[in-house]
């Protein structure tokens, strides 16, 4: 009962903050972007672009790991969290998605991109991934709906193209995750050097991975805190294994790329203190700390370690892309109370779905799709 | 490919040409500010496509100097912009200049981010806000009129001409006067070349002016370039990793059907 009654003030105050953020966003498109927002020409890119863009996709990386872990890999135990995975990429898209119509000049020319190509561009190759992807993720969800609807045909058409969505997933997120870094191959003169490196891309491929698992691993917990279901202990446990390993391989890649380019390391400025933060907080200790066989049995471990590694790969988004920048410029840019207020219920949004979808979609049902796709073919 | 060159030890600071820019292109005037120095307006922005830096440097024998630098879009050989545009509203035209096209913008202002000079500015206080930079006056290059700035200058600071011509120009000068000028143009390589090139009595490394648009170690390269490398890699991974990826999903599918026929035999 008293569980019931602090899910439905939860859920109270999702929807307050959403609605809060859904009156932010139309003053936003009234007033316009200089009068609601602390952007301006020296900070053209802000809250915005590095929390809803940026880390919106990176923490949604987990659809495109465990649909690879699974086909790919052969991994076929994390089945079980594929649905659910699937359905936080979902809604981490559209806070992407959501939050680029505002942060747009022009939002409703928001489609542009479709029609107006320019080949050479990375952000042009970021639409189109992003904009096929999100179109992928939504079939996933479709078929999870039609499953629930009971529209047997139209889901055994769709079990017929699941490898075409399989691999169109994997292939869309590989490109548009590391060319979300490549964006700032472009600009490495503005950056602090600890940042700005050629090999951006695949750093932020290699993170995004590690925001995904370590989401799927917070949402599996919380969620089964939340619908008071049982912890498949053992699955969480190897994920975590998982998410220690690519934080390892990342650390490693991060030192490989700072050591290759010659880059001072040590220092005690502000771009060195969020750089330690960053490397020796969020990735070096959530990996020493999942090695510990106890840290990694244990629910509450693996949220802190789950936590502090998806906190890492924000951080992260925030300094290449926003503080990073910062030291080019003598001004200085702190986000406005409606820049706050729309990210905030961009997040409120974004769970309220996942909510939803947890509840509504059958998302732990027994039949995954790829036994159907093996009953089928 | 035409181009201006600036002499800056020509320029007087009258700033006719800040005026020409705002009348050519129907620009709303400002009230001026005091600053530091007498620059006005003291930043380029939506309603400013050109101003002169003044700074006052000390030679090594202790002698003031004015230095009146120029400041507008250098129209790069390699622009940038043009290579992040995703919808590709900013182009560089054949004569030279680097245009944009307000019909296909989306406002996400990559371009200003990716600018090495800092030059496209957005209209803030416009609630369906545009880039805004200098066009090269290239409504007045199709009608063989030479840009507003370089038609006012009325010391000889701003020549127009060919690209070409204009760098023979500059160095005959360097060449003529060795005490007088800094013995590179700026422009001529920087950030792959651009269309305005730059003669100053000292570096722009002396001059300091990193945060206002002039930076000494933009390299050689044009960095447009990179999004370009990185582009022309993405077929070629999306070809791996999606070969790869079918490939292993019906190998593992196979696999999985013979272990199940196996276990069913056994």
């Amino acid at each position: 009962m008293s569980q019931n009654a602090k899910i439905g003030l939860g859920r109270g105050i999702l929807i307050g903050l959403t609605a809060l953020g859904i009156v932010a966003g139309i003053i936003r498109l009234i007033a316009g972007l200089g009068a609601t927002t602390n952007l301006s020409d020296a900070y053209p890119w802000g809250l915005w672009v590095s929390f809803d863009i940026l880390t919106g996709v990176a923490l949604a990386g987990g659809g495109f790991t465990i649909s690879a872990a699974i086909y790919v890999f052969n991994l076929k135990k994390f089945e079980p969290l594929l649905r659910p995975a699937k359905l936080s990429a979902f809604v981490g898209y559209l806070i992407f998605v959501i939050g680029l119509f505002f942060d747009l000049g022009q939002p409703w020319r928001i489609w542009h991109p479709m029609i107006m190509w320019n080949p050479e561009s990375v952000l042009f190759e970021v639409s189109w991934c992003v904009m096929l992807y999100t179109t992928v993720l939504a079939i996933d969800i479709l078929i999870m709906a039609l499953e629930r609807w009971q529209a047997h045909s139209w889901v055994g058409f769709f079990r017929n193209i699941y490898v075409f969505l399989i691999v169109a997933g994997i292939v869309l997120s590989t490109l548009h995750q590391s060319s979300l870094g490549a964006l700032f191959l472009l600009m490495p003169e503005k950056m602090s050097n600890l940042w700005a490196s050629p090999a951006i891309g695949p750093l932020f491929f290699t993170s995004a991975i590690i925001g995904g698992m370590s989401m799927v691993a917070l949402e599996s917990i919380l969620s089964a805190k939340a619908y008071g279901k049982k912890l498949d202990m053992e699955l969480i446990s190897s994920l975590a294994k998982g998410l220690g390993f690519a934080l390892v391989i990342y650390f490693a890649m991060k030192v490989t790329d700072l050591y290759a380019r010659g880059v001072s390391v040590w220092s005690l400025d502000w771009a060195h203190l969020l750089f330690y933060l960053e490397i020796f907080g969020t990735v070096a200790l959530p990996a020493i700390l999942l090695y510990m066989p106890e840290i990694r049995q244990s629910s509450r471990g693996i949220m802190w370690c789950a936590g502090l590694a998806a906190f890492g790969v924000v951080l992260n988004r925030f300094n290449v892309s926003l503080t990073s920048y910062g030291g080019y410029r003598d001004f200085w840019y702190f986000p406005s109370a409606i820049e706050i207020i729309l990210t905030v219920g961009l997040v409120a949004q974004a769970i309220l779905v996942f909510d939803f979808g947890m509840r509504y979609l059958p998302v732990h049902s027994e039949l995954t799709p790829h036994g159907a796709t093996a009953e089928t073919g | 490919m035409k181009a201006i060159l600036i002499d800056t030890t020509k320029c007087i600071g009258c700033r006719a040409c800040q005026v020409a820019c705002k009348s050519w292109n129907d620009l709303p005037g400002e009230a001026s500010t005091f600053s530091e120095t007498w620059s006005n307006p003291k930043y380029l922005d939506a309603d400013n496509y050109t101003r002169i830096i003044f700074q006052e440097t000390t030679s090594p024998k202790g002698e003031l100097h004015w230095n009146f630098i120029k400041r507008q879009c250098n129209h790069c050989l390699t622009p940038a912009c043009a290579s992040a545009c995703p919808v590709g509203a900013l182009k560089k035209l054949p004569d030279g200049p680097v245009v944009y096209n307000d019909d296909i913008c989306i406002g996400c202002r990559y371009c200003m981010m990716a600018c090495p000079f800092q030059v496209p500015k957005f209209e803030w206080s416009k609630a369906v806000p545009l880039i805004r930079k200098c066009t090269f006056c290239a409504d007045r290059l199709v009608n063989n009129q030479e840009p507003s700035c370089a038609a006012s200058c009325p010391t000889g600071c701003l020549v127009f001409g060919e690209r070409d011509q204009l760098l023979k120009e500059a160095h005959r000068r360097i060449g003529l006067h060795p005490g007088k000028y800094y013995p590179e143009v700026y422009g001529e390589k920087t950030g792959g070349g651009t269309c305005k090139l730059y003669l100053t009595t000292a570096s722009f490394q002396t001059l300091g002016l990193d945060h206002q648009g002039f930076r000494p170690d933009l390299g050689d390269y044009p960095h447009g370039l990179h999004g370009r490398e990185w582009m022309a890699k993405v077929p070629w991974v999306a070809l791996t990793v999606g070969g790869l990826c079918t490939g292993l999903y019906f190998y593992n599918k196979r696999r999985g059907e013979v272990q199940d026929h196996d276990k069913r035999e056994g």
